[in-house]
């Protein structure tokens, strides 16, 4: 089975849960013999290898990294249109190229918005299926609040043209059927997975990470360790990640009279990522909408125990962790404090979710992936 | 001769108030703000109309109907009796009533539903065990002959302190794991001391509390005819059938057919010649011990395990048990009736319980009985209340 998967990100360049599906689903699919991958993705200063022999890394065209989510000013989010618009026709050419030369794909496999106008030219023009992965919608990255039509459009047609629509969640296939109007039985439900991160030495750290945006929540993880900071005076607090809300949460963390506790920490690399996971005692994501969240996941695989949204699309399967309403700061400052006092409930949910974790393999999610290919074939 | 030994456990734990770290400290009333009245109370009247009264009333026609012949026994606990005072008084009334036939008895147990069973030392358990003693003496004008422990917990030194205080009687889990090859259908005595033990037989104890409604279970649907036909079969001196009250009309609702399988069960028990009915006390002296008991580590008749690791299985119970036994040292010196009655109160194994981790199976169990999401704010909830109790304690 010859798969052309277009994608966006893909370690090293990665700016969320996208990449790293990327990654460990074409590192499952090339580590089976019946299958072998071409990802496509645009050009970046990092470049992007394969030591899969059934998997090609192929970079497209010359684009510079821009933001997975909206960018914040009108002139950036022109070039970034643009740029997507652009890499979507060098992946349609380059993939027609690669057939005359090579032979044919058996499938298209597209991740989110940004490439799904490429997968629905080369389905039409190849006569080949398509399958696409939701990994976000529009209404989540806005939070609910401000959708945006012509996001919601691209994706609407997308998950229309495609034979197959795979949705990171029980959760997003709800959205996917109800708001984009996809018949239910189109859409197959396939939860991520984890690379399990190793436990660092543990401090009085409370983290947030993820990127800075509406979708979030990190304004909430602030109003919560205020109340914490009263109670716990030897707790930090770290934010970890950039986006478009870094300077306004900088500002409420002044506001709050917290910025002495609060450390914001930019973007950071692979390995400070792991770091920060492993010495946090508490991770905290208070999504405003959450489709699945493989951060809660990574945490908790380096023994960090997590608070997160009740909706958060992980949880649907996931036993060992701490669900409140992202809005309830009240709740989440509970939490947060029972965690840093009893040292039991931290361990109980260290243990179990330990052991949760190893449910979640990249080889599984390659599997029921492989199971959709086979029903569009 | 077999005769069929049916006990009703009757109970309902005080359910908490959800109490976050913020109101550590923050009130003075412990009964008021640690228990919620009226999740309690709504719960309380759902369950009586439920189960309560129209199995009481189902009860009392029958034993009338077989003119004494069909006998039961009871166990109500001291919270369940709080409870009935407090929101129905009808309920407690119907339970009087019942007992005025004579073919009723009372078991012994500790008022609160209690672990103190499991303390370091016994005389906590005593204690309630006494005061148990002394409601049911009080609403029944009798003093049971046989204990049954807080979910048939039971061990050596349990049944020598139960011994001691002059019970004939103990019951527990028909389990092989202090069973080996032997049947649960005769009675036993414990190795160290002089008492007769009677066994739940589980597999058909639990064909009623547990399958009753499970259609894809071979058995069903269960009925009277049937299930009767089955303990007829039952090799031994007595068939032990124990569970929980509530397995009439809330477990299984009327509608699965329930109250027509209890309708009909004694007639046609009472059609096998060689069958008849007990009471538990009546059991203890008709019959006598076939062989000796061994249990040096305590059993109970709860999930798979059939061990205590249900209320004490992870370290969130065990810190929450921990802190339980501080405070009733701290409350020793500290002679408060208020902050004593609350801490038996939180002694309830249900709180315990609902901070089991347990494996799906059972998890489905424990999920069915929870007022909380998640054992994990279970613990919060019930650690932040032992906590602001022992902040009283120390004022």
């Amino acid at each position: 089975m010859k798969i052309a998967m277009l994608g966006w990100e893909y370690p090293p360049f990665k700016a969320g849960g996208l990449a790293t599906h990327c990654y460990g689903l074409t590192h499952s699919l090339a580590d089976r013999d019946d299958v072998h991958v071409d990802f496509f993705m645009p050009k970046t200063r990092h470049a992007s290898r394969s030591d899969k022999k059934h998997l090609r890394i192929i970079e497209v065209g010359e684009t510079q990294i821009f933001p997975y989510d909206r960018p914040d000013s009108k002139e950036l989010s022109g070039q970034f249109f643009e740029a997507v618009d652009k890499y979507n026709k060098l992946v349609v050419a380059m993939v027609k190229k690669l057939v005359k030369t090579e032979g044919k794909y058996d499938l298209i496999h597209a991740h989110d918005w940004l490439t799904m106008k490429a997968a629905a030219v080369l389905k039409e023009d190849l006569g080949i299926p398509m399958v696409v992965t939701v990994h976000s919608t529009e209404y989540d990255r806005s939070g609910w609040l401000y959708p945006n039509q012509w996001f919601i459009d691209i994706e609407k047609q997308g998950m229309e043209k495609a034979d197959k629509v795979i949705a990171v969640s029980h959760f997003t296939k709800r959205v996917i059927t109800e708001k984009y109007g996809i018949p239910s039985e189109k859409v197959a439900v396939i939860h991520n997975a984890v690379y399990p991160i190793p436990e660092g030495e543990k401090q009085d750290i409370v983290l947030f990470l993820g990127r800075l945006t509406i979708q979030k929540g990190a304004e909430f993880f602030l109003r919560a360790a205020k109340k914490v900071a009263e109670y716990e005076p030897s707790t930090r607090f770290v934010v970890a990640g950039t986006g478009d809300m870094l300077p306004r949460l900088i500002s409420q963390a002044l506001d709050l009279g917290i910025s002495d506790r609060v450390i914001f920490t930019g973007r950071l690399t692979d390995e400070e990522v792991k770091h920060i996971y492993g010495i946090s005692s508490v991770y905290v994501m208070p999504s405003v909408s959450e489709p699945f969240g493989i951060t809660a996941l990574e945490a908790i695989s380096a023994g960090t125990p997590t608070i997160a949204s009740k909706t958060a699309g992980f949880s649907e399967v996931f036993n060992h962790c701490l669900r409140v309403d992202f809005w309830d700061t009240d709740e989440i400052a509970n939490k947060v404090i029972s965690l840093l006092r009893y040292p039991p409930l931290r361990k109980t949910l260290v243990q179990h979710g330990k052991k949760e974790i190893k449910l979640f393999t990249w080889d599984r999610v390659a599997e029921k992936t492989i199971d959709v290919y086979r029903g569009v074939l | 001769m077999t005769s069929a030994c049916i006990y009703f456990e009757v109970h309902q734990p005080m359910r908490l108030n959800r109490f976050s770290v913020f109101n550590i400290g923050k009130n003075n009333d412990p009964l008021s703000t640690y228990f919620n009245h009226d999740l309690n109370k709504n719960i309380f009247e759902k369950v009586a109309r439920k189960c309560y009264l129209p199995t009481n009333n189902l009860l009392l026609d029958l034993i009338n109907k077989y003119d004494g012949e069909f006998r039961i026994s009871f166990s109500l606990t001291g919270t369940f009796i709080e409870y009935c005072r407090q929101y129905l008084p009808d309920v407690l009334e119907s339970f009087i009533e019942l007992f005025k036939t004579g073919a009723v008895d009372m078991i012994e147990e500790t008022y609160y539903h209690s672990l103190a069973s499991l303390y370091d030392e016994l005389d906590e358990f005593e204690e309630q065990v006494k005061m148990h003693n002394q409601i049911i003496n009080e609403l029944f004008n009798y003093k049971p002959r046989v204990f049954r422990n807080t979910e048939a917990i039971y061990d050596n030194r349990i049944a020598k302190k139960i011994a001691e205080m002059g019970y004939k009687g103990i019951i527990t889990e028909g389990t092989e794991k202090i069973l080996g090859w032997r049947s649960p259908n005769y009675l036993y005595k414990p190795v160290n001391t002089d008492l007769k033990i009677l066994l739940r037989n589980y597999t058909l104890s639990d064909d009623v509390g547990f399958r009753f409604s499970a259609r894809l279970w071979p058995g069903y649907p269960l009925t009277a005819e049937k299930y009767a036909s089955w303990i007829a079969h039952c090799e031994g001196d007595i068939v032990n059938l124990f569970m929980d009250y509530e397995t009439f009309g809330e477990h299984h609702w009327t509608e699965t057919g329930i109250f027509d399988f209890l309708k009909h069960f004694p007639g046609e028990v009472l059609k096998h010649e060689h069958l008849d009915f007990v009471t538990v006390s009546e059991a203890v002296e008709k019959y006598e011990p076939v062989g000796e008991i061994d249990v040096p580590w305590a059993i109970s008749w709860a999930d798979a395990d059939r061990d205590v690791s249900t209320w004490l299985g992870n370290d969130m119970q065990i810190a929450c048990f921990n802190e339980l036994k501080e405070i009733g040292r701290k409350l020793r010196e500290k002679k408060d009736p208020v902050l004593l009655h609350t801490w038996r109160m939180l002694q309830t194994s249900d709180h315990l319980y609902y901070v089991s981790t347990k494996g799906l199976s059972d998890g489905d169990v424990h999920a069915y009985f929870s007022p909380y999401d998640t054992p994990y704010e279970g613990f919060i909830n019930y650690m932040n209340i032992l906590q602001d109790l022992k902040q009283k304690i120390n004022q």
